[in-house]
Parts: C-alpha cells; sequence; structure tokens
C-alpha cells in the first residue's frame, strides 16, 4: 500500500492530470502540505509578496498561456488579500484556479486562527466554489474545478482545501484519479444565421471587424487570417484578443489605438464583433446606432446584451470562423481601410507629433515612442495606470499574442496589475523584452514584487511614467472642482528607482528626453529586474481621462 | 466671409441652446473645454468657450485650446460644418480638408452636442 498525504494527492493530480506547471503562491501554515506536495511532483512556485499578486499573476497566465492559471494561498488574510486579483479575473473571464487555506475543520465554530466563511465571500466572483471535506476526493474536485474554469465561458474558481485533509494520509489505491477528457461536442450557430452572417460580411461597404477576449482563449489564429484575409475586413483585436493577429497586419487598426475604433465605428455599415462584450469601454453599443451587428459569443446570453444584434452566432469564435469562411466571398476594402486610415490620422494630428518631438518635461507619448523605437514590435508590453493606460494602449505594438496587454483597462479597472502581468509575460516569454509602462500610482500597489523578481529573476523592465499624481483623478477633479480644490490626488516626487536598488534591482531616474534610450539600454544590459523612474509632464491630460469624467457628467 | 459668418451664427445658437434646450443644458452642464474652430491659415478662427453651463466665444486664431477642428479652407468648412450628411466630417478628414488639433474627444464631444440642438 502506497500511503500519500491530501497535499501531496493534490499536486500528483495537477502535475499528472491538469498538466500544471506553475502555481503562483505566498507560503502559510494552512497550506504548508501542498506546496511541498509541488516540490515532491516538480511543480515550479512563484512565491509573492501579497496574494493580490499572486492571483494576478495566474490571471495573466492564462492569457499569455491559453491554458488555466493556478494561484495558491493560505486562510484568511491570504485569502482576502486575494480578493481584488479574484474579482479582476471574474470580470475578465479569465480561466483562473484558486486553491485555499482554510481553519482545520474540526475547530468549526471554536474561534480558530482564521476562521471565516471565505466561500459564501468568494462566491459573487467566482464561476465555481467550493469545500473538499474528504482527502480521497481532492482529485475529483479538481478535476471539476478545473473543468469549471476552463469550459463554456472562462473564470475563475475556488477551492478550499482544510489542513485537515491536506495533512492527512491515505492510501493511493483507495483514490479515484479522474482523467482530463476533452470532448468534441460544441456549441453551434443554425445554419440559417450563418447565412444571414455571411450575406452581411459580403454586401458591406464599410464593415469592421472587432474581437476580444473570446478570439484570444479559443486559439483561432490561424482560422481568424483566413476570415480576415478572404473577406478583406479591416479589423481591431482588444483585451486578451490582441496580438491574435499581429498589429502589423496590412488590415489591422489597432495602430490608431482607441482613436481608430472611435472614429471608425461611427461609419461602419456592418461590425462583426467576436468575442467582445459591449460594455462601458465600448459605449454599450451606442457608438455605432445604425450599423449592422454580427456577434459570435460562445455564451448566448452575451449576444443581445446592451445593443441587440443584426445576426447572432453562439459558439466558439475559432468554430464559428471556420464556419463562415467557405460562405464568404473574397472582397476587397482597400479603399474604405485607406479612408478610414486617412481620418483616424487626422484625428491623433497632436499626438503623432507628441511621439516625434523630444520635450521638456516628457510628454508620455513620447516616452511611449521612445520605448517602441528600442524593442519595436518583438516584445511584451503592459500599460497599467489610468492616462497611462491610454498612452500604452494608443502607442504601443507587437507581433505576439497578447503582445500588448492593459489589464488596468478591463472592467474592474483594477490598478497595480501591470507588474503582475509583466511577471507572468516575462516566465511565459523569457526570451524576449517585457516592458510594464506604469503610471507613478499604479506602482505603488505592487512594486514589493521586485522583491520576487529578484529572488527568482524575473528581468521586466519597468518603466514608471512619473507625473507625481493620480493624474486621472487629478485632471478629472481640475475639471469639476476646480484646480484649488484637488484632493487626495497629488503623490509627489518620489524616486522609485532606489526603492527597486534596494531590493536588488537596476535603478535609474530619467528627466531628459535624450536620456530615456541610453538608460533603457543600460537596464536591458543589466540584467536585473529595472525600474526607470521617468519624470513626465504633469499637465497632460488623456482623452482617457476626459471619457472618464464625462462618465459620472450625468450624475 | 461665409464661414465667419456660419461660426459667429453657431456661436449664437449654442449660447441661445445653454439656457433653452434641456436636453444640450444638462450636456455641457459639467463641461469645461476650449474649442477652436479655425482655417488652416489662421484668418478665419473662433474658439468655443465651455464652462459648466455657460457658453462664450473668441474671435480670432488662438493656442490655448484643448482641441481645434482645422479646416483646409473656409469654403470647405463651411460646406462640411452645414453638410446635412452625417459622415461629411468623417469624409473631409479622410480626404485632408480637415484635422483635428490637441485631443479629438473634446471634437467628438463638440459634434454629439450639436446633434443635439442642430
Amino acid at each position: 500500500m502506497t500511503t500519500i498525504t491530501g497535499g501531496h494527492l493534490a499536486a500528483k493530480y495537477m502535475q499528472e492530470v491538469e498538466k500544471v506547471r506553475i502555481v503562483f503562491t505566498l507560503s502559510g501554515g494552512h497550506i504548508e502540505n501542498i506546496l511541498d506536495g509541488f516540490t515532491q511532483y516538480g511543480i515550479k512556485t512563484i512565491d509573492v509578496r501579497h496574494e493580490q499578486a499572486a492571483a494576478m499573476m495566474a490571471h495573466a497566465w492564462s492569457i499569455y498561456n491559453n491554458e488555466p492559471g493556478v494561484c495558491l494561498v493560505t486562510a484568511g488574510p491570504g485569502f482576502t488579500n486575494a480578493l481584488t486579483g479574484i474579482a479582476n479575473a471574474h470580470l475578465d473571464n479569465a480561466p483562473l484556479v484558486v486553491l485555499c487555506g482554510r481553519h482545520p475543520l474540526r475547530d468549526d465554530l471554536t474561534g480558530a486562527l482564521q476562521e471565516m466563511n471565505q466561500v459564501d465571500m468568494v462566491k459573487p466572483i467566482t464561476k465555481w466554489c467550493a469545500t473538499c471535506y474528504d482527502v480521497k476526493r481532492i482529485p475529483e474536485y479538481l478535476n471539476i474545478a478545473f473543468r469549471q474554469a476552463t469550459m463554456g465561458r472562462p473564470g475563475p474558481v475556488f477551492l478550499e482545501l482544510p489542513p485537515d485533509i491536506l495533512f492527512a494520509p491515505t492510501a493511493l489505491e483507495a483514490v479515484s484519479i479522474p482523467a482530463r477528457k476533452h470532448h468534441k461536442s460544441v456549441v453551434s450557430p443554425d445554419s440559417t444565421e450563418l447565412e444571414d452572417a455571411a450575406r452581411l460580411i459580403n454586401e458591406a461597404r464599410r464593415p469592421i471587424f472587432m474581437g476580444g477576449s473570446g478570439v484570444g482563449f479559443s486559439n483561432s489564429r490561424q482560422s481568424l487570417a483566413a476570415l480576415i484575409e478572404k473577406t478583406g475586413i479591416p479589423f481591431a483585436l482588444l483585451n486578451n484578443g490582441r496580438g491574435t493577429l499581429p498589429d502589423s497586419h496590412t488590415l489591422c487598426i489597432n495602430d490608431g489605438g482607441f482613436t481608430s475604433i472611435m472614429t471608425g465605428l461611427p461609419q461602419a455599415d456592418v461590425i462583426v464583433a467576436a468575442g467582445i462584450r459591449f460594455n462601458w469601454v465600448l459605449q454599450s453599443g451606442k457608438l455605432f446606432p445604425n450599423a449592422k451587428v454580427i456577434r459570435i459569443d460562445n455564451d448566448p446570453t452575451e449576444i443581445d446584451r446592451n445593443r441587440p444584434a443584426t445576426v447572432g452566432l453562439a459558439g466558439d469564435c475559432d468554430a464559428v470562423f471556420k464556419q463562415l469562411l467557405p460562405m464568404v466571398d473574397d472582397r476587397d476594402h482597400s479603399e474604405w481601410i485607406g479612408k478610414l486610415r486617412k481620418a483616424y490620422a487626422a484625428f491623433m494630428t497632436t499626438e503623432l507629433a507628441q511621439r516625434e518631438n523630444p520635450s521638456h518635461p516628457i510628454h508620455p507619448n513620447r516616452l511611449v515612442a521612445r520605448i517602441m523605437e528600442v524593442f519595436g514590435d518583438d516584445a511584451y508590453y503592459v500599460a497599467d495606470g489610468g492616462d497611462t493606460s491610454y498612452f500604452g494602449l494608443a502607442g504601443f505594438l507587437s507581433q505576439h499574442k497578447s503582445g500588448v496587454q492593459v489589464p488596468a483597462g478591463s472592467l474592474l479597472g483594477c490598478l497595480g496589475t501591470g507588474i503582475p502581468f509583466a511577471m507572468a509575460g516575462k516566465l511565459s516569454h523569457p526570451d524576449k523584452p517585457v516592458i510594464v509602462l506604469n503610471g507613478d500610482g499604479s506602482f505603488g500597489f505592487n512594486s514589493m514584487e521586485f522583491d520576487t523578481c529578484v529572488r527568482h529573476n524575473i528581468p521586466i523592465i519597468c518603466i514608471v511614467n512619473n507625473d507625481c499624481a493620480w493624474g486621472m483623478i487629478k485632471h478629472s477633479q481640475e475639471i469639476s472642482l476646480g484646480e484649488d480644490r484637488c484632493t487626495c490626488s497629488e503623490l509627489g516626487m518620489r524616486h522609485y528607482e532606489k526603492m527597486v536598488e534596494g531590493l536588488g534591482g537596476y535603478g535609474e531616474l530619467v528627466e531628459k528626453d535624450e536620456d530615456i534610450i541610453p538608460a533603457i539600454e543600460r537596464a536591458v544590459q543589466s540584467g536585473k529586474p529595472a525600474c526607470i523612474n521617468v519624470v513626465t509632464d504633469p499637465t497632460v491630460t488623456s482623452p482617457a481621462t476626459v471619457i472618464f469624467y464625462q462618465n459620472f457628467t450625468g450624475l | 466671409m461665409r464661414f465667419s459668418i456660419l461660426l459667429f451664427a453657431l456661436a449664437q445658437i449654442l449660447k441661445i441652446a445653454s439656457f433653452s434646450n434641456s436636453r444640450f443644458k444638462a450636456y455641457i452642464n459639467k463641461a469645461q473645454t476650449r474649442i477652436l474652430i479655425k482655417t488652416a491659415d489662421g484668418k478665419r478662427a473662433r474658439l468655443f468657450v465651455f464652462d459648466k453651463g455657460k457658453v462664450s466665444s473668441i474671435s480670432g486664431d488662438r493656442k490655448d485650446f484643448d482641441a481645434a477642428l482645422v479646416w483646409r479652407d473656409a469654403a470647405t468648412g463651411f460646406s462640411v460644418m452645414t453638410s446635412k450628411y452625417p459622415d461629411a466630417s468623417f469624409n473631409a478628414a479622410a480626404e485632408g480638408k480637415l484635422s483635428v488639433e490637441g485631443m479629438s474627444v473634446y471634437a467628438q464631444w463638440l459634434e454629439d452636442g450639436l446633434k443635439l440642438i442642430i
């Protein structure tokens, strides 16, 4: 008879069946045995300094690798610290598997250390949550958790593992380990709906394709390329769909950032929206009142949300693209695309000039352009902040899937995501540069993770767009309250680069345009996790602030 | 001349709407922005100032704007701004007859506001 503890059994199942390679965690007494199991079964662990970062890194891992991201946190504060990251994954539909410690079952209602009802707290922000009560059923519970996270519309799941079962020995022969099955049945749209969609595409004169996270999660690179290139439709890929086709594709309009979308959508006669929600970012679909809209989503309830679709196709993006491909005509929309490009360039006159011309203080658009000069599109970029997210989204271009990530721009608007996302990006693509453009405000949330970067040799390059303020809030307050009444939005000049140096990384302060590129090059040469603290113009406001402010003007 | 008159007339329409059109009043209630409309040579220009519900305008070319709609010439500006076609501005931009300096989001804001009153 072979004896195995619950923690080791969990690790064995995850390694052998779910093929888990890495777990993001922070240690704790309740979860010691499962951590030891990871050592036993060769699962890499990245231990962070705050559980929020563990959840965010696991979330990001799922995006960069198209597989579930796993984090393990301890009970009580470990759990509550992770909640922001779980909520972010929930609103982002990311397949995050959260394993969590708990006070012992035997101590229920006795006032045990960290005794609290975690499951009820996490229920509204997970797709599925449960507590496992029997050591022999750990693999079964994990099997359910991974299926729930990944099947249909993805989302975070939460499994509570009490120490009574993690430390408990059991006979391995008595445990049933379920296989990971991949069923071939899929949800598919009706043929008449496919025909309707194809007819709209074939008759379109000014079409635009928008792809979101559903495109990214569906492994649709080949089918999307075939559909786009056959129909000749200009496209923008957003959220976790960004980079499914490279930004340099001749039909891609991502080079115009949000301006190209805001300019193009109101002019489009047909919009194909795949795996993307019409939420506040897209003004709930009000941007294009007259367009005919084809919506593709694996969740049928999403198709008419906020804006009724002309045709709704329920199904996985990759499968639907393949179904549409033989039904659509070879088209050439180069005249429309040329017009669209010229129009959005005309609306970006100042932005394009800011990228080209040095200024003092440094303009954030110029900073982004200089970063792109160093790394080009063979790199992974993350932007994090309010205005900083806009500047990154507008200026970064990448040839890689998920090569430009702006996680703070998703529904939770969660600042602090940048450093954990960049770390997961670097772990996923160790041979490529990974750059995070951080606002100085958002830098504060997870900057202690530079310690994690140093301990685990994760040489990300963080460039702080330092305007000495919570810029988006400050500039909104200047409009709403007046410049003399701004409150709680100033940060002051801080030497974040010295903080990173103190943690064992590389740091430099930059105040002049001509120093940006040399400083970045020295950071790369150092081979260390690096922070380049760039002092930028504190008076600069981004269009995102205006939209953010307008969103509250009706209140 | 017609373009300058159009800009002057637009200023009067905006002012009247700012206290007579309830939807427009609500729209500009919290806005604080300066939008310039001008010809590329700067000879014809008017700055529209929106200050939390109040609208005013100043004739002449200026630099202190949040966004500037720059028309290639006065005739183009007049014909596009008085066009009944919703895609007239887009087409003008695509044809090099219109550019936006500063933050185009404010220009879009003005265009959406004008739809409420014209």
